[in-house]
């Protein structure tokens, strides 16, 4: 809508970012100042890009995912409907509730959960329309372009511990998960999704109550989120009210309709009804280029490049770099060690030759074999975007 | 309106007559007229009926042909957007003629602004003095005030209006609707006098 807009994208800007920087909504005072006030502020020096801002919906610059850890208030948000209203997620309110096929349903609070051993770990989380706007044709979605992703600490409890607590029945095959986030109108389905309780049951699957060492957010899912390591972050289900254990996957339109992907190769042009599809879950090899930046200008000399590089539940084995659009490639070396889900930063000393503008590409290969391609599959729903990542920049002459 | 209405259906007329011979150039152009044509209308539902649920960021992000802008259309109609028929053709051509596959990422301002948006629901001066109705208030505040102000008035990222200090002084309530303040937009344009007055009715019951 741009300037025809009524609410001018900047103050909308400007009032979003005080809330990510608060981190909640709590100081609404500051933000509404901010949303009023009418100063320049590019969107590109936010702490975020913002891509929707209501629901708020926003990626990290990508020069900002250098360091191994993403800081809190530059990691990706993303929903579909917006926070729920903070005050029922107050600790005298909220309640876990566990049903379904259990032996005893049961209700936790956030002080019952605390007193499970609490498990730290580091995973990437990303949209699974990360790249969504690099597919050609364009697919209908938030235009996505690199930065959905990020790498941070999550501290919780086992789901297995809570799963155990309430007595799983045999029959058990799927566990729903609930947020309390809503839509405005009640006709929009629910964001509900579950997963298979091989992934639920696994002790790396939990329910974070921190990010990076603090509290979580209320954009990252106060009080509550599922983190499923290696797999998209549509699963991480934030705001968690409600774990339902059930014989079969969720119903519903984010389970059944969205979210899925063809099971075999499709064409744009192609009639798509009745073509099988299946559900988005674990992450594919990826990585990015960090350093330098898009249209950076590069005095001559030799310039270290950087990135990060992250496979789902495989462990990345290689990375490489090329400067002939992929027709030679040259390995980089990893920096620090490799821990599982987390993403791995990487770095190549380039010498460049030529001056001008020169593209530099890089791809990964993570353990099953599986590289990164030029250009991911086409699908309707833009999803598990992975083609070889790619930075301009401009070397000077002498 | 029907200043906007015989141009719309001029530019029409024109752009059916041209199918089949056009050079891209020309289509390019055609889509700059249909667009400029319908953006009164079409930018008014967007504030009115798509921003309730999302920010019209999300719209003017996409790029897509008119197939796929109005598989879009249905599914939001499918999830309660308020659009009639009419409405909804409207939208959609508009989209697909603003924000259609080669359109590039960053547009220009479409030829016309939101001062000019027309009132969608048009009303006359009424006679004697608005009486609102509680019951019809709040289903316009479910429509168009619940993005923001929360479910029942009790506040998201707009402020709770239930209780809110600012119903005990019903001339700067108006005003605040019809002129908006801070963050808010204006409504003027989008309800009628009757509505703020239903939903001042029923916020007074909160």
């Amino acid at each position: 809508m741009s300037t025809a807009s009524p609410l001018s994208r900047r103050s909308w800007l400007k009032g979003l970012a005080a809330l990510v920087a608060s981190g909640t909504f709590h100081d609404l005072r500051l933000a509404a100042r901010a949303f009023a006030q009418e100063e320049a502020s590019p969107r590109e020096t936010g702490p975020l890009t913002v891509r929707v801002s209501r629901p708020f919906d926003a990626e990290t610059p990508v020069g900002e995912l250098n360091t191994f850890l993403t800081p809190t208030h530059r990691f990706f948000v993303r929903s579909h409907f917006g926070p729920p209203p903070s005050e029922h997620l107050a600790d005298d309110r909220w309640r876990l509730h566990v049903g379904g096929l259990v032996e005893r349903a049961t209700g936790f609070s956030m002080a019952d959960l605390r007193r499970f051993s609490p498990v730290s770990l580091t995973a990437v989380l990303q949209c699974s329309g990360n790249g969504r706007a690099h597919h050609r044709p364009r697919v209908p979605g938030v235009q996505w372009d690199r930065g959905a992703v990020g790498n941070a600490q999550w501290t919780g409890v086992r789901l297995r511990e809570i799963l155990e607590t309430a007595g799983v029945k045999p029959e058990a095959q799927h566990v729903r998960f609930q947020g309390a986030d809503r839509p405005v109108v009640d006709r929009v389905p629910l964001f509900t999704r579950s997963i298979p309780l091989a992934k639920a049951a696994h002790p790396d699957t939990i329910l974070a109550y921190e990010m990076n060492g603090h509290p979580l957010p209320l954009l990252h899912g106060a009080p509550l989120r599922l983190i499923t390591p290696g797999w998209m972050a549509e699963s991480c289900i934030k705001w968690l009210t409600d774990i339902v254990v059930q014989d079969g996957e969720a119903d519903g339109y984010y389970m059944q309709q969205a979210y899925r992907t063809p099971v075999r190769p499709v064409q744009p042009s192609d009639q798509l009804d009745g073509v099988p599809t299946t559900t988005v879950d674990r992450m594919v090899v990826k990585s990015l280029i960090t350093r330098p930046a898009e249209g950076e200008s590069l005095a001559r000399g030799p310039v270290t490049i950087q990135g990060v590089a992250w496979s789902g539940e495989a462990k990345v084995v290689a990375i490489e770099v090329s400067f002939d659009e992929g027709v030679t490639w040259e390995p980089a070396r990893f920096v620090g060690e490799g821990h599982p889900y987390a993403w791995r930063q990487w770095q190549y000393v380039w010498n460049p030759k030529q001056t001008g503008s020169r593209s530099i590409l890089c791809r990964a290969t993570d353990e099953r074999g599986e590289t990164q391609p030029a250009r991911s599959p086409w699908n309707p729903g833009g999803f598990l975007w992975n083609g070889w990542d790619r930075v301009t920049v401009t070397v000077a002459g002498t | 309106m029907n200043q906007a209405q015989s141009g719309t259906a001029g530019v029409l007329l024109i752009s059916v007559l041209l199918l089949g011979s056009m050079t891209t150039g020309a289509q390019e152009a055609d889509r700059d007229s249909v667009a400029i044509a319908l953006a009164p209308r079409a930018e008014g539902l967007i504030i009115a009926r798509c921003s309730v649920c999302h920010s019209p960021d999300l719209i003017s992000q996409q790029r897509l042909p008119q197939a796929r802008w109005h598989a879009v259309v249905e599914k939001m109609i499918h999830w309660g957007a308020q659009l009639s028929k009419d409405e909804a053709d409207v939208l959609t051509r508009y989209l697909s003629a603003r924000y259609h596959p080669a359109a590039p990422d960053r547009l220009p301002p479409v030829a016309s602004d939101i001062g000019n948006a027309e009132p969608l629901l048009n009303e006359q001066a009424t006679i004697g003095p608005l009486v609102g109705v509680a019951n019809r208030g709040q289903d316009l505040f479910a429509r168009n005030c619940q993005a923001c102000h929360g479910t029942e008035a009790n506040g998201g990222m707009g402020p709770k209006l239930a209780k809110n200090p600012i119903l005990k002084h019903e001339d700067l309530f108006w005003d605040t609707v019809l002129h908006g303040r801070g963050p808010m937009p204006a409504w003027d344009s989008i309800l009628t006098q009757q509505e703020i007055a239903d939903l001042y009715a029923w916020l007074l019951t909160r």
